[in-house]
């Protein structure tokens, strides 16, 4: 090849390349998590989920022909620290905020989105409240406590099949808030009965009073929807009260401890109510999503959470795609209307008027006889 | 019902002769220096993680439940009794004429300290005492349930309980301790060593805490460096309860505690079983304000 002829490829190229990043002017959308702080776990996780979709979309050309720039904002699981992340992101101009992680840290942002007229969707803010107070420009990705309750409720007439219910929580917003769900769906099920409730003090070891009188109502399967220190003990005691009822747990009860606290021998066979791990979603998406992530960073997302955060991207992108807007009110108008069954990571995405994801998807899980959590 | 009452009685024993044992330990050193020892609750925290390091990282466990745990409950309340002493000469001997608010000041900074020292020492996760098969063998005695370990805490704690109130009432010792806590002053002219006196004192009640810790661990098996502070709430109460300075006070105090519990969370509600016990113990001191087996508090003029 000839060396003039070089340089004028070169120079063509170069050319070309100005040419591509000057033109299209890139969609800045915001992703504020716990990039730092107690949860910095999860918001590396969630960094490095949107990232991947972020990048497919670029690569598949980006959204209304331009690439997606993603801002992190680190909230540091703090309100305070979220009320501060939430201003910088409208002063920076994004289009649309992935937040955030915690329901805490949410609210606080939320309001101040809302005031500014900013599209923000959380991906792991699960309280009820938070899409109760009519907020225009609030949605999530993720589901409310009280469609975990439903689960439950379903779970027991669906699959259990059984009749007599007891549902144990802690007093703590959470635990107290799925329990009266759970209950309130249990309450129309046309087979199933609750024959007790009632909730424990967070902290304390004994619970042989409250397991004893549970006793005497016969249940098949009791609910706790308390965190794991509790859930073990109470386990571990109702055994040796000889109550053989099956053993359910909601999403805060079971894991690695509640195995260690219980024993092997006497966690084993016990179910837990939650969000899909990300290896066991059934989507195509989702098996794309983690081939990619464990090919960047060596192993699959350890929580349900990233995952949502994905979602949140992948459901900004789709509604600028289709309103070919980029302002948040015929966005947010968008969300609530038009858009229909995205087929998104965590399985078809919709949302009701009020900005909360429509059906939900749970899974329940059961410890097998080596302490691992397998789909049940 | 009667069947279910019983359980229930044994249940809210269990939990009670806990409280009992660890409420002594707040009672006598009330009862002796007018002092609320707030870092008790710590040791027996510690009796507990000792125990557990014991069981876990020595072979001293495969000696089986007779032994193993005679010898375990041996040293861990041995090494309590050592700190005690350590405590009191560091943090309390010093401010023994310096009025009453220092100490408490002081307590609560050895508290403080303790268990943060446990916290970086075994960490600041649930650590769990291993599963002893031996001790979850239960029976069902006329429909009544009881566990092996349940029948372990009352049967221990009841008779150190009679023995430590044999030991108050009937020896010379005992009659020593009784005159101190009445007046050190006089007792000092009696010819009583008021020093030794509270050093036996500080020795005696982180052992019995120290015992509470290791049964406690063994029962319910799971370990946090904060659970010294529930417990020590309860036992504190418990002292209240009996009328605080009182030993055979604190040993009531704590079984009607328990008591208080069951009746709460097995017959009311579990929620609401803490509303339940302290309208009673508030109506209680109403009544009996020196609490149920209420001493003459010497005031002192």
């Amino acid at each position: 090849m000839r060396k003039d002829s070089i340089v004028v490829l070169v120079l063509l190229l170069g050319l070309l390349t100005s040419i591509g990043t000057a033109a299209p002017k890139p969609i800045r959308i915001g992703l504020q998590g716990p990039i730092t702080g107690a949860w910095a776990y999860e918001g590396e996780m969630a960094v490095n989920s949107v990232q991947i979709v972020a990048d497919q979309i670029n690569g598949a050309g980006g959204v209304l022909g331009r690439p997606i720039e993603i801002v992190i904002g680190d909230d540091q699981g703090s309100p305070r620290q979220g009320a501060l992340v939430a201003q910088r992101m409208v002063s920076d101009g994004v289009v649309a905020v992935i937040s955030s992680y915690g329901s805490s840290v949410t609210e606080p942002s939320a309001a101040i989105y809302e005031e500014s007229e900013l599209l923000n969707i959380a991906y792991g803010a699960t309280a009820e409240r938070l899409t109760e107070r009519g907020l225009k420009f609030f949605f999530r990705t993720c589901f409310r406590d009280d469609r975990q309750g439903q689960f439950f409720a379903s779970l027991v007439d669906d699959v259990l099949k059984v009749k007599r219910v007891a549902i144990i929580h802690d007093n703590t917003t959470f635990a107290k808030g799925l329990a009266e769900a759970a209950k309130r769906f249990l309450e129309k099920s046309p087979t199933a009965e609750l024959v007790f409730y009632d909730a424990i003090t967070p902290g304390e070891k004994d619970f042989s009073p409250i397991l004893t009188r549970m006793r005497t109502t016969a249940p098949e399967v009791m609910y706790f929807t308390g965190y794991y220190p509790e859930a073990g003990l109470i386990l571990f005691q109702a055994r040796n009260l000889g109550i053989d009822a099956l053993f359910v747990g909601g999403n805060a009860a079971i894991n690695d401890e509640f195995v260690n606290i219980a024993g092997l021998d006497v966690a084993q066979g016990s179910i837990v109510t939650q969000e899909p791990l990300p290896t066991d979603l059934p989507y195509p998406e989702a098996k794309d999503f983690l081939a990619e992530y464990i090919k960047r960073h060596g192993e699959a997302p350890s929580t349900p959470w990233p995952v949502y955060a994905a979602d949140a991207l992948k459901v900004i992108a789709a509604a600028i795609e289709a309103t070919g807007s980029t302002d948040s009110r015929v966005l947010a108008d968008y969300l609530r209307e038009g858009l229909k069954d995205l087929p998104g990571i965590t399985g078809p995405i919709s949302f009701d008027a009020s900005g909360d994801r429509a059906g939900a998807i749970y899974r329940a899980y059961v410890i097998d006889d080596q302490g691992q959590l397998v789909p049940y | 019902m009667l069947e279910l009452f019983l359980e229930q009685l044994v249940n809210g024993l269990t939990v009670g002769s806990v409280y009992s044992l660890v409420a002594l330990g707040y009672t006598m050193v009330y009862g002796v220096m007018r002092l609320i020892n707030f870092a008790h609750g710590e040791l027996f925290m510690l009796g507990s993680y000792l125990g557990f390091t014991l069981l876990v990282s020595t072979s001293i466990g495969e000696l089986g439940v007779g032994w193993g745990l005679i010898i375990i409950v041996l040293m861990v309340a041995g090494a309590m009794a050592l700190l005690g002493i350590l405590i009191e000469r560091v943090a309390y001997a010093p401010l023994r004429k310096s009025g009453r608010l220092a100490p408490v000041v002081s307590a609560l900074g050895v508290s403080i300290f303790l268990q943060n020292a446990a916290m970086l020492i075994w960490g600041s996760r649930y650590r769990a005492y291993p599963v002893w098969a031996a001790l979850d063998r239960r029976w069902e005695i006329g429909g009544v349930h009881i566990t092996l370990m349940q029948a372990i805490i009352l049967g221990v704690s009841i008779n150190l309980m009679l023995l430590l109130y044999c030991m108050i009432q009937r020896t010379t010792l005992g009659a020593a301790i009784r005159a101190t806590a009445i007046d050190q002053e006089t007792a000092r002219l009696m010819g009583i060593d008021v020093n030794a006196i509270i050093r036996f004192i500080f020795i005696i009640g982180p052992a019995l805490g120290a015992v509470a810790g290791v049964m406690v661990g063994l029962y319910y098996r799971q370990l946090h460096f904060t659970m010294g502070w529930t417990y020590s709430l309860k036992a504190f109460t418990a002292a209240i309860m009996g009328g605080i300075g009182n030993i055979p006070g604190a040993m009531v105090g704590g079984m009607f505690l328990g008591i208080l519990e069951m009746l709460g969370a097995g017959y009311i509600s579990a929620a609401w079983k803490d509303v339940f016990v302290f309208v009673i113990l508030i109506a209680l001191l109403i009544l009996r304000p020196t609490g149920l087996l209420g001493e003459r508090v010497a005031e002192k003029v």
